[in-house]
């Protein structure tokens, strides 16, 4: 059964101003006033596109399948360096659906899977161990970094564990799926902010406990709604729940829907007070633009991220 | 003594050897010379934020020969987070107040532009510290510097041995960059000054939140390589209320009633440096930035206004950076 949002005029305005900002590329710029194509724009226009009779959407998988490195990830535009980064995650998941697509997201999850936090090797995960020790986190647990040779954060992590996750099977050089899964999950748990939540992955710095963020919040708690009953994530999505009532800021507000949605808690107000938002339409940044309408329709794109209900 | 052709050769190479190693550590690592001969400073008196911003501020900028007429004016402040009660963004008044003085005098566009370091969700922290509001009352645009089109620029410093940076276009093609930082101590750097505020114009959307690269290339040496590249053309550093202790995110508020005005960054954070109570010299990025981005001595910094005062008691630091205080 198709979403239906409580506005659907609102979904159908936002959709077509969407369709409207693609580039004769086929991708979308991340401001409504740059004509730089970008990936992240484009995967999230591309999931909410995907299945309305609105934009090109086999343009932009063509735009997407076009600007793969050769080594098997994605930069973050097309003039970028070949050395990939955390967006690799978001485009395996955004061409999920197309079939001729398939060689080049087994190429993006075999990068994927070989690329990790800096802390995975043994002289970083000595020097946080013993020498580096401001920031609270146990370096034994690693995930994703931004990009290579950096150290883990929360939401490429987080990512990264949504486009694994939606592998069935971990064959054929993909053996290392479960153990990645595993870590990364490991990982979040432990940069968990004391009174729940993430901000990008400082907890605790100097003794001092750092705030969460709701949007990174919220992407984490995607990538463990197979992981609800821990205590971590309970917090999390109570920390959500509460923190969501006040966002007045359509990126977060549609992150917190997806995010609660995912986890079964209500969100039929959230939804009002995110269509009731002034000038949504004429959002600057494309990719909020696009995860407004995912947020409307959040079961599509629930499932798009690999999340079931 | 005779020297054989054998012991020529291996003096020769040793020679070499040893010039190859030494070299990079003598040669300069900058371009270019940019430090003026003289730098202008003016500390303004200001004890609260309020409306009267603006006139003290006009009065302020009317101390330095500047010329903005028909030049895009771009206003770089920092905002990182948003804590209610903290002081860790530059006041939304004071950008107001220089918006208006830089309309006031023929900037052809002013514009506000930022890239929050910690915080995705920019649009949330303008909402929550006051500026999404203010700038649009004043009609004043704004530019997301995380997501604004970017430029391959090289870079005109060697300090962090990186070749190049993608910057966003609004920093790179202004006419007049002003940086407004937040006076604070910085448990990273000892203090996040006009240099450091830089950080801000490096793109989170291809860097990554925060924007880890700079810190694994070495803070100190990417403030430098940031500011050789991206000149700061004039300072405005909001200290009505700084930030000392266990900053940027979560130290406390420190009421120091100033605004620092500065047509020289290395001058602008020296002069602050020393107000916070603190020996500028012992600041790795001002200290080498007095090199060749401008002048931290007081001798080569003419005090447009009042001096400032030395305050009662330094600002606090984490333990590692108590060395910063002046004796």
């Amino acid at each position: 059964m198709p979403t239906v949002t409580t506005d659907p005029i609102v979904l159908s305005d936002l959709l077509a101003e969407l369709a409207l900002r693609q580039l004769p590329c086929g991708g979308w710029a991340a401001l409504a006033s740059s004509s730089q194509p970008a990936i992240e724009p484009t995967c999230y226009s591309a999931l909410a596109l995907d299945s309305v009779p609105v934009g090109d959407l086999a343009r932009a998988q063509d735009f997407l399948l076009r600007t793969q490195n050769p080594n098997g990830s994605w930069p973050v535009f097309p003039e970028d360096d070949q050395g990939g980064g955390w967006i690799t995650s978001l485009v395996v998941m955004a061409l999920r659906d197309l079939v001729p697509a398939i060689p080049a997201r087994l190429q993006g999850l075999h990068w994927l899977l070989n690329c990790a936090g800096k802390e995975a090797n043994w002289f970083w995960k000595w020097k946080f161990r013993t020498a580096d020790r401001h920031v609270r986190f146990d370096p034994d647990k690693y995930g994703w970094p931004w990009f290579p040779d950096t150290v883990s954060w929360v939401v490429p992590t987080a990512f990264s564990i949504l486009a694994l996750n939606q592998i069935p099977c971990s064959c054929g050089g993909l053996e290392q799926i479960p153990f990645r899964v595993n870590r990364g999950v490991e990982m979040l748990i432990d940069r968990v902010c004391p009174g729940g939540g993430w901000n990008a992955g400082n907890g605790i710095v100097y003794g001092a406990a750092l705030a969460p963020h709701a949007d990174d919040t919220a992407i984490a708690l995607l990538a463990l709604r197979d992981r609800a009953e821990d205590p971590v994530v309970q917090g999390s999505v109570d920390y959500l729940e509460r923190t969501a009532q006040a966002l007045a800021a359509p990126c977060s507000l549609a992150w917190a829907i997806l995010a609660l949605a995912a986890h079964r808690r209500p969100i039929a107000s959230l939804r009002s007070s995110l269509v009731a938002l002034p000038n949504l339409v004429s959002t600057v940044d494309t990719s909020t633009l696009a995860l407004v309408c995912l947020a409307l329709d959040y079961q599509r794109a629930l499932s798009a991220f690999g999340v079931t209900l | 003594m005779s020297i054989t052709r054998r012991d020529f050769l291996i003096g020769s190479a040793a020679l070499a050897a040893g010039a190859t190693v030494t070299t990079p550590f003598l040669l300069p690592k900058y371009h270019s010379d940019q430090r003026p001969k003289l730098s202008r400073v003016a500390i303004l008196h200001a004890q609260q934020y309020s409306n009267h911003l603006d006139q003290i501020l006009a009065a302020g900028l009317r101390l330095f020969p500047i010329s903005v007429r028909g030049k895009t004016v771009v206003l770089k402040p920092n905002l990182v987070d948003y804590i209610p009660g903290d002081a860790i963004n530059t006041h939304p008044l004071l950008v107001l107040a220089a918006a208006e003085s830089f309309r006031r005098l023929g900037a052809k566009s002013v514009i506000v532009a930022e890239g929050p370091g910690h915080q995705r969700d920019t649009q949330l922290v303008l909402l929550q510290s006051g500026y999404e509001q203010c700038l649009r009352d004043e009609k004043i645009r704004f530019v997301d510097l995380n997501r604004d089109q970017l430029i391959r620029t090289t870079l005109r410093a060697s300090y962090t041995g990186m070749r190049d940076l993608w910057l966003p276009r609004t920093v790179l093609e202004a006419d007049f960059l002003v940086s407004m930082p937040k006076i604070k101590t910085h448990h990273w750097s000892g203090v996040t000054l006009s240099m450091k505020n830089m950080f801000g114009v490096v793109p989170g959307a291809r860097y990554g939140w925060p924007k880890n690269i700079l810190h694994w290339m070495g803070i100190q040496e990417s403030i430098l390589d940031l500011c050789a590249t991206a000149p700061i053309h004039f300072v405005i550093a909001d200290g009505i209320v700084a930030m000392e202790g266990n900053g940027p995110l979560n130290g406390t508020p420190r009421p120091l009633g100033t605004i620092v005005l500065a047509d020289d960054p290395v001058a602008a954070d020296a002069t602050c440096a020393r107000l916070m109570g603190f020996d500028p010299s012992r600041i790795v990025h001002i200290r080498e930035g007095a090199r060749f981005i401008g002048n931290a001595s007081s001798a080569l910094i003419d005090q447009a206004a009042e001096t400032g005062d030395v305050p009662v008691a330094p600002f606090q630091v984490v333990p590692e950076f108590r060395f910063l205080q002046a004796p």
